[in-house]
């Protein structure tokens, strides 16, 4: 990968020089390992350094060992804005705004879920549907929807659907102050409100994992984060604002190819539309953004109330004998406004997230108190087949990546190629000897998902252990699986 | 057939390449394309109908905001498409008038598939060449 314009840094950094293509306002990195930078495509490159061509850009633009081609900005970019001269993208956001991953704990051990397996996945599958067209057991007013979009996690708290403790281990305790649903269209609002509570479709989905003793890396952390069991269950949610963020970065991208024009930006990529930060209509955005935000932190939780349901009447067992808490929700798809050190002041800037997760370290003044000693839980989904890791931030990720990790594995292969190359049966069937029981509404698509169509988790997360910007903790087997 | 689905750079999505002798014909195509993603079109059935009113500043808008709204009828209104009979269509002028056919969502009747999540602007084209209408396409599921 070293070129003329491409050195590489240290041994996981790979820089893009700002001679690398014309108007690049600072330079671009590549955090990868020796690994996984031979697949890196070169589209990866032609992005990332399109987004360090945009105006008001600070120190770098960086892209996650997990990254892969995206719109705009590739799966796996950070890059962070002058709250002055900067603007704000909705490519470097995506479409499923907030999408992101809840993850877990139970008292719960394999034994115990064992004889239980299939029909813990049958209820599940009933309360928590997945797939086109599914809609949420909670029956919304107009009037509700804009107050839950406008408190995030509050509102669950005040209706009953979280407890205090959930929303303490959330990023940002579930809530943008910015939203402000009079940035919202008629069709956002029509599209989500039937939708909270549902899980959507492609790549998400709802995961009961089992932490093996030999799968834990790091015990002080494990058990400040409370797994403190041998072979415990743990369950992962990855979804995120379903058609309402949807909605909301279409109306928007309409909007902003109009303030490429009107505010006389120049952008490489039509994908890159933006507009300036301080303008009406990046304003608008923000806070149009900080709605789904909101409303995607809420869809998680309803998740997590109709799973602690199902638990319950299953197991027969009280919300205190469950233990089912919350270890941590992250963002993967948002914008917020962070302090950094630029030139050795304290800025606040507005950082794109895009497939990446905040990875705050210890001290940070964010975290909840019982985390703050130890840093962030990190969660990084993988295939359905192959789990999911956790991993807690790092202080090196606040200097090297705007406290930003990776969130995924990262997919390598199309989903048309994916089914061309296997039978969904036949994933299933696969996964089935591999003690994993899969519940879907459409066979087919475990082709698109399975463990071949995306990079080897491990060796990602050990990209960003080397890296420093988040370290290992555990990764979790799974057991049953819903996919969207 | 008048579409075929395509890999795409991104790879967790899906690309979508439509033609038509017309340009109403490029458009039903590529909504049925876009359905046919969703769900199997052989289950459909047409017995819903409903009205779509779209003004947009040009022709390439029109296409985005068209087919932005089939997606929009699957969330909001549990509507998958199935045929289309344009009321009025000045496609170059960003005005469509139609009756829109089809089902309401049934996952007791329907296959359904993968849900996508909007129309991206990746790689997005619509052209004519050779008198045929062409538009290339990329969703996000």
């Amino acid at each position: 990968m070293n070129g003329e314009f491409i050195k590489r840094l240290t041994n996981n950094i790979w820089e893009i020089s700002v001679s690398y293509k014309d108007g690049m306002r600072v330079p671009a990195r590549i955090f990868s390992s020796d690994k996984l930078i031979g697949g890196i495509d070169s589209k990866i490159i032609d992005q990332i350094s399109n987004v360090a061509c945009l105006p008001g850009i600070q120190k770098f633009a960086c892209c996650m060992p997990d990254g892969h081609v995206g719109y705009g900005f590739p799966i796996g970019g950070v890059a962070a804005f002058s709250t002055g001269d900067g603007v704000i993208s909705p490519g470097g956001i995506g479409f499923d705004i907030n999408c992101g991953m809840r993850l877990l704990r139970t008292n719960l051990t394999l034994g115990e879920i064992e004889p239980k397996k299939e029909e813990l996945l049958n209820r599940l599958f009933q309360t928590i549907p997945p797939g086109v067209g599914s809609k949420g057991f909670v029956s919304l007013s107009r009037p509700t929807f804009n107050e839950l979009m406008e408190k995030g996690l509050g509102w669950c708290i005040d209706n009953g659907y979280a407890t205090d403790s959930d929303r303490d281990y959330v990023e940002d305790r579930g809530y943008l102050e910015q939203a402000d649903s009079k940035t919202i269209s008629e069709k956002a609002i029509s599209r989500g409100i039937n939708q909270m509570g549902t899980l959507g479709s492609g790549n998400h989905y709802l995961e009961i994992e089992v932490l093996a003793p030999n799968d834990i890396f790091n015990k002080e952390v494990a058990d400040v984060y409370g797994l403190d069991r041998d072979n415990q269950v743990v369950i992962a949610i990855h979804c995120g604002s379903r058609g309402f963020g949807h909605q909301i970065a279409t109306d928007y991208l309409k909007l902003f190819g109009k303030c490429i024009r009107k505010y006389d930006l120049h952008i490489r990529d039509s994908e890159l539309m933006a507009a300036p930060i301080k303008s009406a209509e990046g304003q608008q955005y923000f806070s149009a953004m900080a709605c789904a935000a909101n409303a995607a932190f809420v869809n998680r939780q309803l998740i997590v109330f109709g799973i602690r349901k199902v638990f319950k009447a299953l197991f027969g067992k009280s919300d205190s004998e469950l233990g089912i808490t919350t270890i941590y929700d992250v963002a993967h798809n948002i914008a917020k406004l962070e302090k950094y050190n630029i030139g050795g002041y304290e800025t606040e800037l507005l950082v794109h997230r895009k497939g990446a997760t905040r990875s705050f370290g210890p001290g940070h003044h964010e975290l909840p108190e019982k985390y703050r000693t130890v840093g962030q839980p990190v969660i990084v989904g993988g295939s359905m087949e192959t789990g999911s890791a956790l991993l807690c931030g790092a202080i090196k990720s606040d200097q090297e990546a705007f406290g930003s990790s990776l969130h995924g594995a990262g997919r390598t292969m199309s989903r048309i190629k994916a089914k061309k190359s296997i039978k969904g049966e036949e994933v299933r069937q696969r996964m089935k000897k591999g003690g994993i029981l899969v519940k879907t509404g459409y066979i087919s698509g475990l082709a698109e998902e399975a463990s071949f169509a995306y990079k080897d988790i491990d060796s990602v997360i050990d990209a960003v252990d080397a890296l420093g910007l988040s370290s290992k903790v555990a990764r979790f087997r799974p057991v049953l699986n819903i996919k969207g | 057939m008048p579409y075929k689905y395509t890999d795409t750079h991104t790879g967790s999505d899906i690309g979508l390449t439509a033609t038509g002798k017309t340009l109403a014909e490029l458009f039903a195509d590529s909504a049925l394309g876009l359905t046919g993603i969703m769900v199997d079109l052989k289950g459909l059935r047409e017995d819903q109908m409903l009205k779509v009113d779209i003004k947009s500043d040009t022709l390439s808008e029109l296409y985005y905001d068209w087919l932005s709204e089939i997606i929009f009828l699957k969330d909001a209104e549990s509507f998958l498409f199935k045929r289309v009979s344009f009321e009025y269509l000045e496609a170059e002028k960003g005005i469509l008038k139609a009756i829109l056919y089809g089902d309401t969502i049934n996952p007791d009747r329907h296959l359904l598939k993968t849900d996508v999540k909007a129309v991206t602007l990746y790689k997005f084209k619509i052209e004519k060449s050779f008198g045929h209408w062409t538009g290339e396409l990329v969703f996000d599921l």
